[in-house]
């Protein structure tokens, strides 16, 4: 199995080991963390989590929007992770999660994917 | 209890206007998304007046696992049973629509605490129909079916899960979707052989929360869907378009002669009715809320009609703007011309009624459910988890409230009833949001006569 270690910053950057094949909310109830979910499938991002650092595979979730992505979200109950990892896990992780539709509309580029258009491509300074 | 003869439920609607008042209240209460993990419950609320515990909630029946977001319930049996003195109206369906897990409550052994009798779990429902989410119960004799709004992975249309009398899954009730796209409420009428079925999304659409860009996406519905009841398939759709984006609650008269009905287009704030013309069924617009101008936003606000409901002698059609946070009563005694006979306010977001009866309203009236002698009606404030942490963030802290809307039946008209107050941002283990009300005898949105 390939060892990952997964730090929870938002609680008390307690430490633990997965497995990389498993996705990271199962790994973490396995070893008695408390987390919210739903249907467990990653469509209804109740088990959302922020990625702080590392990297996952998160292929499977359609939860997510590309604005929420580039927030750094996650969806872990699929999520699995593919270095070592700091999250931020929970509620208290949704602070950029939600926001009022009509109020902050989102650009087309930051749709769901199946549904954006290709971002913007931005001028890189030379 | 229920009605003199036989069976559960009533002879008739004019039968069930007779019925003693309601005295016990069953209300959903979430945690989901709250941060507090703990599970959703069913909160017994006592609503007799001459009680010392009045107005407050007197039992709480706990799920077995968290995360469930408990929605929308319904009886095992109602009047449609009437004749059949081997059913009773005892088992209350309460379905989780994020875990898919479906709780059949007992309610006899003791009324005040109903206590989970069966779980149907959502991976046994996935497997064997490949259906998720489920929304609307609705008995059919001594048959239960259930909207299911998505497939096993949470994609659009999903259909209808049948369970027997002992809540064994028989399967999927329907024999086609046709070219439905999308599911969420439904409504039947056994006299004239219809199903009216309504649209809201995919459950991967709806349920991390609502991206207004969306609906332009064609990801949110604007149809509705007349059905062939006996075949168990669609026959006819109505493209609603613009005047009906989301439409969400769908009513039938509760005369079992009618083929009049209605539905609140939630996005456009409009209502729909719909009847039967001579051989053919056709549709309307009769009530259109304005968007209304709000200081901060730079377009006005929708009202987003959450919810419809009929009194049991049709004379009368409320709904709720949840956004603008106005619940309305019109007269639709000539269901072509609906006439606005009350108007109550409890928060939304136009600021009108933040504080009512000495509590503060987070969210809006949401959730509707009135007396069966149409003189009560009680209301919720939260919609759905994640779409009340947009709207309403501060619900996460401050919880759900109840209130009681008193109802004028002779000439219109609706006050706030200054005593009845629930607090849901009190409750024990921590704020909790309600949803959905039913009452042990049967209420406004249970009942379907054959
Ligand atoms: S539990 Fe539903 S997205 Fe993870």
């Amino acid at each position: 199995m390939t060892t990952r270690t997964i730090t929870l910053a938002n609680r008390d950057g307690a430490t633990y080991e997965v497995d990389g094949r498993q996705p990271l909310l199962k790994s973490l109830m396995d070893q008695s963390v408390d987390l919210p979910y739903g249907c467990e499938y990653g469509g209804c991002i109740t088990c959302a989590g922020k990625l702080i650092e590392g990297e996952v595979n998160q292929a499977p979730q359609v939860a997510l929007n590309n604005r929420q992505i580039n927030n750094g979200y996650i969806i872990l109950c699929v999520a699995r992770p593919l270095t070592d990892c700091v999250l931020e896990v929970g509620v208290d992780s949704h602070d950029k999660l939600y926001r009022n539709p009509f109020l902050d509309p989102l650009e087309p580029h930051e749709l769901k994917a199946d549904i954006a258009a290709p971002a913007p491509i931005t001028e890189t300074p030379k | 209890m229920d009605g003199a003869c036989c069976g559960p439920g009533y002879a008739s609607p004019a039968e069930a206007m007779q019925a003693p008042r309601e005295k016990l209240l069953y209300t959903i209460a979430l945690y989901v998304g709250t941060g507090l993990q703990k599970p959703d419950y069913v909160a017994t609320i006592d609503a007799d007046p001459e009680s010392d515990t009045y107005s407050q909630v007197i039992g709480r029946c706990e799920m077995p696992g968290i995360g469930d977001e408990l929605h929308h319930m319904g009886w095992n049996a109602c009047s449609s049973c009437h004749g059949d003195e081997g059913m009773e109206r005892r088992y209350l369906i309460v379905p989780g629509v994020r875990s898919s897990n479906i709780h059949i409550l007992d309610t006899k052994l003791d009324p005040r605490n109903p206590s989970i009798h069966k779980v149907i779990s959502g991976e046994e429902i996935k497997r064997k129909t490949n259906l998720s989410a489920p929304h609307t119960v609705h008995c059919l004799g001594s048959e239960i079916i259930i909207s299911m709004l998505g497939d096993a992975q949470g994609n659009a249309p999903g259909g209808y899960l049948h369970l027997d009398k002992d809540f064994n899954i028989v399967g999927r009730w329907e024999n086609s979707m046709g070219e439905i796209k999308f599911s969420y409420d439904f409504w039947y009428q056994p006299r004239h052989n219809v199903m009216v079925s309504s649209e809201w999304a995919a459950p991967n659409t709806f349920m991390p929360g609502f991206d207004l860009e969306e609906v332009g996406h064609l990801k949110y519905g604007r149809e509705i869907h007349l059905w062939d009841f006996e075949k168990k398939e669609p026959k006819q759709t109505f493209y609603l378009g613009e005047d009906g984006l989301v439409p969400l609650e769908v009513r039938f008269h509760h005369d079992p002669a009618s083929t009049h009905g209605f539905v609140g287009a939630a996005l456009s704030a409009n209502i729909i009715h719909w009847w039967k013309d001579g051989e053919d069924w056709r549709w309307e617009k009769i009530i259109d809320v304005a968007n209304e101008p709000h200081p901060d936003w730079p377009i006005p606000v929708p009202g987003v009609i959450s919810v419809i409901l009929l009194s049991m002698d049709d004379k009368y059609l409320y709904l709720c703007n949840w956004l603008h946070g106005d619940i309305r009563q019109y007269d639709i005694s000539d269901p072509h011309n609906p006439v606005m006979t009350g108007q109550v306010w409890m928060g939304g977001l136009l600021g009108k009624a933040p504080v009512v009866n000495g509590a503060k309203v987070t969210g809006g009236p949401q959730m509707i459910q009135l007396s069966l002698d149409g003189k009560r009606l009680y209301v919720t404030t939260s919609l759905f988890s994640t779409w009340d942490n947009q709207f309403y963030p501060e619900i996460r802290t401050n919880g759900g409230v109840m209130l009681q809307v008193d109802c004028d039946t002779e000439n219109g008209g609706m006050s706030i009833n200054p005593d009845f107050l629930v607090d849901f941002g009190k409750e024990p283990n921590g704020p909790s949001r309600c949803h959905e009300t039913r009452y042990p005898g049967g209420d406004c949105t249970s009942d379907i006569w054959l």
